[in-house]
């Protein structure tokens, strides 16, 4: 297995505080991967720094093939460069249509000359109506999105992500707010995706990193405390004292 | 694991998807520049020139004005409605085009009389005398004679006509590099942009600008050349140019805010990150729709200070970019049609109200004067619109509508 994304011992602190502390981390190719720890561990400023929005003290991230440096890049390079991330809260455009959402994520030149001249070309619509099938949204695509369930809005958000074509997802908390069923079909796309390109998936809910089924990294402190399958890491007895035993 | 029932493939194409011309998706368009069209045709008919003669030529210069602040609302719209950057800089542009093409104007008019008196004399005259004798001219009320630097292309129509779009554009561009690249947003863009007029403001308003200081540029309703043409005709020419540059201007902003492009900036107005993450230079589409949309402003300006026959410093005065604002939030930000309506109806109540016109509303014990009591009007309708309508009366059209085509 290739690696896609490797992040060396990054340091981060605001303030004094050491949020992200010494971390490496990698990940593969076609790789499903699980982040859980208490809250403070670092989770989110983890996703902030390899999406570029906040810059570690220390430490280098190489992404790709050709092992491309990715700490000088702007969020918008590293987003294009095939890192798409999904926040936490449900960020969706909600004064437009579902379609336009998916139409502004789809992946295509990106320069504003580009996008003035734009025209849906017939792939971009089969692609769009495969996708929109895909999150349960078909029949929703002309609604605001502003107006969709809060579940809906996280599967398009989903949606969106997908609709770039990014070969690493950061999915943050993907099943908050979601009832039972939207959470069993939530861990099927995620599953789904995740055959062709890396998936991040930071949660909180055991139950489902559990459904998930796939290797766990537990953070402590801004530092990887386990890693392992998630039997593995709930039987350490280190995760069990600093998160479980909560 | 279960895998979740697919719905079947055979399905009627999703409703989306379904293709409609540019008028189609936005019937704004062709309702406006028809109306437009109607309203040019109405002054033209009651104009004293061409018509008759019910409309006064002030009031038709009054009504060009008018046109042209709709053009700036426009730009505004775009700008704030669309892409959420509240510029409270953008008559600065405006005004930055008034004087570009007021330097034409003066100069050549100035030349002309120049000419015309020396004309008189033994010898006739050098260029260098000429060249003096419209220096003292210009720049004597500033205690100067010497012609500055800034108007060594006054004599050209076109090179000023290229500085209407330049320098304004120009402007926006460095500033608008600066601001966005260090990531300015919000109030304290705002605040940048009120200082930028301001600084602009007080630069012009010393003597040795080169711009005749406090006295601005005047006379500019003389256009060179057409000295035999009363300004009755003068006066239809640039509401004719005021509405057909609108009615361009308005085709040229439904184009950019109806595509994909136009999904983006109103991306960048509701969650500049998301965007961000999706991809996107927000910093490069930020610039390149201040920039724009100071063009726009500046070629504005243009038209409207040959109405008003006088620009000075006062006129890129702080004050007056924030009635803009307040002109497109009563109107209606994000539609268009909302600029234009808030310009046209606070611009030409503000001139009613203050010209004198407006009768005195006698309480008893005081008596509201209108050129007093104006502002405070504005103000409190102002609040209100902000409190009950915050979509403006642009909102309340839209509801209207919706109700009519259920």
């Amino acid at each position: 297995m290739t690696t896609l994304l490797e992040v060396a011992s990054v340091s981060v602190s605001f303030d004094g505080f050491k949020a992200i502390n010494n971390l490496s981390f990698e990940i593969g190719e076609a790789e499903l991967r699980a982040i859980i720890g208490p809250n403070g561990a670092g989770k989110t400023t983890f996703m902030d720094i390899v999406t570029g929005k906040t810059r570690p003290d220390e430490g280098s991230i190489t992404w790709g093939e050709r092992i491309t440096p990715l700490l000088r890049m702007s969020e918008a390079q590293i987003a294009r460069a095939g890192i798409g991330r999904k926040f936490q809260r449900p960020t969706v455009f909600e004064d437009q249509s579902v379609f336009d959402n998916l139409m502004i994520a789809l992946k295509n030149a990106r320069s504003p000359l580009a996008t003035l001249f734009y025209h849906a070309t017939k792939d971009d619509k089969a692609k769009l109506a495969a996708l929109a099938d895909e999150i349960n949204l078909s029949d929703q695509l002309r609604r605001k999105a502003g107006e969709l369930s809060h579940g809906q809005k996280q599967w398009l958000e989903i949606g969106m992500l997908l609709a770039q074509d990014p070969q690493l997802l950061l999915v943050d908390e993907p099943a908050a707010g979601m009832t039972v069923a939207e959470r069993e079909h939530t861990t099927d796309i995620l599953k789904e995706a995740a055959k062709t390109r890396a998936v991040i998936v930071v949660e909180h809910d055991m139950e489902f990193v559990r459904r998930l089924d796939c290797k766990v990294t537990v953070l402590h402190e801004g530092s990887v405390l386990a890693e392992g399958t998630i039997d593995h890491v709930t039987q350490d007895q280190r995760v069990v004292d600093v998160y479980l035993g909560r | 694991m279960e895998m979740p029932v697919k719905p079947p493939t055979v399905q009627p194409p999703p409703v989306g998807f379904r293709e409609r011309s540019f008028f189609a998706r936005n019937p704004s368009v062709l309702i406006f520049i028809g109306l437009l069209a109607v309203f040019t045709l109405a002054v033209t008919l009651m104009s004293e020139a061409l018509g008759t003669g019910f409309l006064s030529t002030s009031f038709i210069k009054t009504l060009g004005k008018t046109l042209c602040l709709c053009l700036v609302a426009i730009a505004m719209d775009l700008v704030w409605g669309y892409c959420g950057i509240l510029s409270l800089g953008h008559f600065a542009f405006f005004g930055l085009g008034g004087y570009m093409i007021g330097m034409w104007l003066m100069y050549e008019r100035t030349k002309t009389i120049v000419t015309g008196s020396l004309a008189n004399a033994e010898l006739p005259p050098t260029p260098e005398e000429v060249r003096d004798a419209i220096g003292t001219q210009i720049f004597g009320v500033v205690g100067g004679s010497e012609i500055p630097w800034v108007w060594a292309f006054a004599d050209s129509l076109l090179i000023q006509l290229a500085l209407v779009v330049l320098v304004p554009g120009l402007l926006a561009l460095v500033f608008g590099w600066l601001a966005f690249r260090s990531r300015v947003t919000g109030v304290y863009l705002s605040i940048l942009t009120q200082a930028m007029t301001l600084a602009l403001s007080l630069y012009l308003f010393q003597n040795d600008s080169g711009l005749r200081g406090n006295n601005g540029l005047s006379g500019l309703q003389n256009v060179p050349g057409a000295e035999n043409v009363p300004q009755s005709v003068i006066s239809l020419w640039f509401f004719w140019a005021s509405a057909v540059v609108l009615a361009l201007c308005y085709l040229l902003a439904a184009w950019l805010v109806s595509g994909k492009f136009g999904n983006i900036i109103r991306g960048i107005r509701d969650d500049e990150a998301r965007v961000r993450f999706l991809g996107y230079d927000v910093e490069v589409y930020k610039l390149l729709v201040f920039t724009l949309t100071a063009v726009i402003a500046g070629i504005a300006g243009a038209l409207y200070y040959p109405q008003a026959g006088i620009i000075n410093p006062a006129e890129v005065a702080p004050i007056a970019s924030i009635y803009l604002a307040v002109w497109v939030a009563i109107g209606g930000r994000g539609r268009l049609y909302g600029a234009v309506i808030g310009a046209a109806l606070v611009s030409l109540l503000s001139s009613w109200f203050t010209g004198g016109q407006a009768p005195d509303l006698p309480l008893g014990f005081y008596t509201v004067q209108w050129v007093d009591w104006w502002l405070v009007l504005l103000g409190f309708s102002f609040v209100l619109v902000t409190l009950f309508a915050p979509q403006g009366i642009g909102g309340l059209v839209d509801r209207l509508v919706r109700k009519a085509s259920p």
